[in-house]
């Protein structure tokens, strides 16, 4: 409950913030370049079906992306990590390929998945993969021995190692590395999507009304930061109820 | 039983070599007990890994009832250093662990023995909301779970208080009279020892070599401690590790 005020209070702080910089900025221009959250939150309220079919369909992308990114990027960083003759062959590959700027391959995804959804989820499960991938990893291997031992030495094979040690004691980094990942994520769709004017997205509408119609294009910019939020506190809960360990009274 | 055989394990490489433990022979009858003392970093750990079948010796065997051990066995239970809990376990499921790896659970678990422990009430709490006397006895409810023929532990009672430690040091001995199987414990602390091994092997510092034996015959009663024979074991074994 405490949690909820806090995040009302800095809701309302942020706004007031943005008012702030809004009126300087217009003041200074002396004429209406960046719109006040007041003009932004009516148009929310205006356009509020067209703005919730966008919303759902960027909403929609992104947790894709995110399914499909923690399903391939977890069991393979979970094994890389923890077997070491996996990891001298696999982590080269990684490593070379994590630094291409996964951006240039937008328009080159574009070619083959076509201007729809597709393109635009591989993208972000692209950026995805690798920031779960290199996490899933590093926790894999920082494992404590004693935990291995444990199970090791009441004879568990290799994939109750797994399900009962090297599972549950990463998920926690895993989680981490989706919530950071959100950021990331968005960015990506965004880019992505304002790729094709056209068609369903935030960052379609965005786009659309940046230039004529600032109003508006706010409030999809509005919509996106509200969409990080909820996927943020859908993540946090979800640690909450699957890492309950980690928050028992010490 | 139990028996070792010249067993010698090393660590790293062929190339630069570590010697943990060189040359441990004994022998061990069903229902007996044993206790290895050593200094710190000696191959306690080691040496114990090796009869668990967790580590394979460079040199030597360890043989278990008639079969050569070549691997964790079910009918061996393992206590380690810090009881090796898992945290996101509730002790529930950490006492039962061992039985799940088996596949013998929920046709067996521990309900009973976490009961004999005084755990019956905490079964639903992590390890992070017990305290380490509680962690220890979760530990042993695990080991004991599976009925194990062979129960080996890593100085299980380090870092606790003194009143704690005597009072589970007490329920192991009452444990393993009731429960009869062959106890082989490694430790650091002289009246643990004393306390706990009908026969004790002094360990070198590392590589741990055999360096001395003291029997300790009289071991059983809970008030050993307070006997002349107690006294006797204590002295024997502090020269054994001065000399
Ligand atoms: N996995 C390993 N690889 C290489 N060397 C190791 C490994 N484990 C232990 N050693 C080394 O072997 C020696 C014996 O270690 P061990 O843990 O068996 O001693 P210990 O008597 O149990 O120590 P403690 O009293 O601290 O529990 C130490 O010098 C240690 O550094
Ligand atoms: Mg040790």
């Amino acid at each position: 409950m405490k949690q909820v005020l806090i995040y009302i209070c800095s809701i309302i702080f942020l706004l007031f913030l943005w008012e702030v910089a809004s009126i300087a900025i217009n003041t200074i221009n002396s004429s209406s370049v960046l719109p006040g959250p007041y003009e932004a939150l009516s148009q929310v309220v205006k356009n509020g079906a067209e703005l919730q079919r966008h919303f759902l369909a960027s909403a929609w992308r992104l947790v894709m992306a995110m399914l499909i990114a923690l399903v391939a990027a977890v069991p393979l960083g979970l094994v890389i990590g923890h077997e070491r003759s996996v990891d001298t062959f696999v982590s080269p590959m990684i490593y070379i390929t994590y630094p291409i700027p996964q951006v240039a391959l937008i328009l080159f995804l574009f070619l083959i998945f076509g201007t729809g959804s597709a393109t635009k989820v591989a993208i972000v499960a692209i950026v995805l993969f690798f920031q779960i991938l290199v996490s899933a990893r590093g926790a894999a291997k920082n494992i404590t021995e004693e935990y291995l031992v444990s199970v090791l030495s009441a004879g568990a094979n290799r994939w109750q190692v797994y399900r009962h040690v090297i599972f549950p004691a990463t998920l926690p980094s895993i989680l981490t590395s989706v919530r950071v990942g959100i950021g990331v994520g968005i960015a990506f769709l965004y880019i992505a999507e304002t790729n094709t004017a056209q068609g369903l997205g935030l960052g379609s509408f965005i786009k659309r009304y940046m230039l004529f119609g600032r109003d508006r294009a706010f409030a999809g910019i509005m919509a996106m930061a509200f969409l990080g939020l909820v996927l943020y506190v859908g993540i946090d809960i979800l640690e909450r109820i699957l890492c309950r360990w980690k928050y028992v009274k010490r | 039983m139990i028996e070792a055989d010249d067993l010698t394990i090393d660590y790293g490489s062929s190339k630069r070599k570590l010697r943990a433990v060189e040359g441990v022979s004994f022998r061990l009858g069903q229902s007996e007990s044993l206790a290895f003392i050593g200094p710190s970093g000696c191959g306690k750990t080691t040496l114990l890994f090796a009869l668990s079948g967790l580590i394979t010796p460079s040199k030597g065997s360890v043989k278990i009832g008639k079969k050569k051990v070549a691997g964790p066995r079910r009918d061996v239970a393992l206590i380690l250093q810090n009881a090796g809990l898992l945290p996101w376990k509730t002790v529930w499921h950490n006492a039962n662990l061992s039985l799940v790896l088996a596949g013998d659970y929920p046709a067996r678990n521990a309900q009973d023995i976490l009961e004999e422990l005084g755990l019956g009430n905490v079964k639903s709490r992590f390890p992070a909301e017990l305290s380490e006397g509680m962690k220890r006895r979760v530990g042993i409810a695990r080991a004991l779970s599976i009925s194990p023929s062979v129960l080996l532990m890593d100085e299980p009672l380090a870092s606790l208080d003194t009143l704690t430690r005597e009072k589970i040091q007490d329920l192991f001995l009452t444990l393993w009279k009731d429960r009869g199987f062959t106890l082989v414990l490694v430790t650091h602390d002289i009246e643990e020892a004393a306390f706990l091994g009908q026969e004790i092997i002094v360990l070198t510092e590392k590589p741990a070599r055999i360096k001395g034996r003291v029997s300790n015959r009289e071991v059983g009663p809970l008030d050993y401690r307070q006997s002349e024979a107690f006294d006797r074991t204590v002295k024997a074994l502090r020269e054994e590790l001065e000399r």
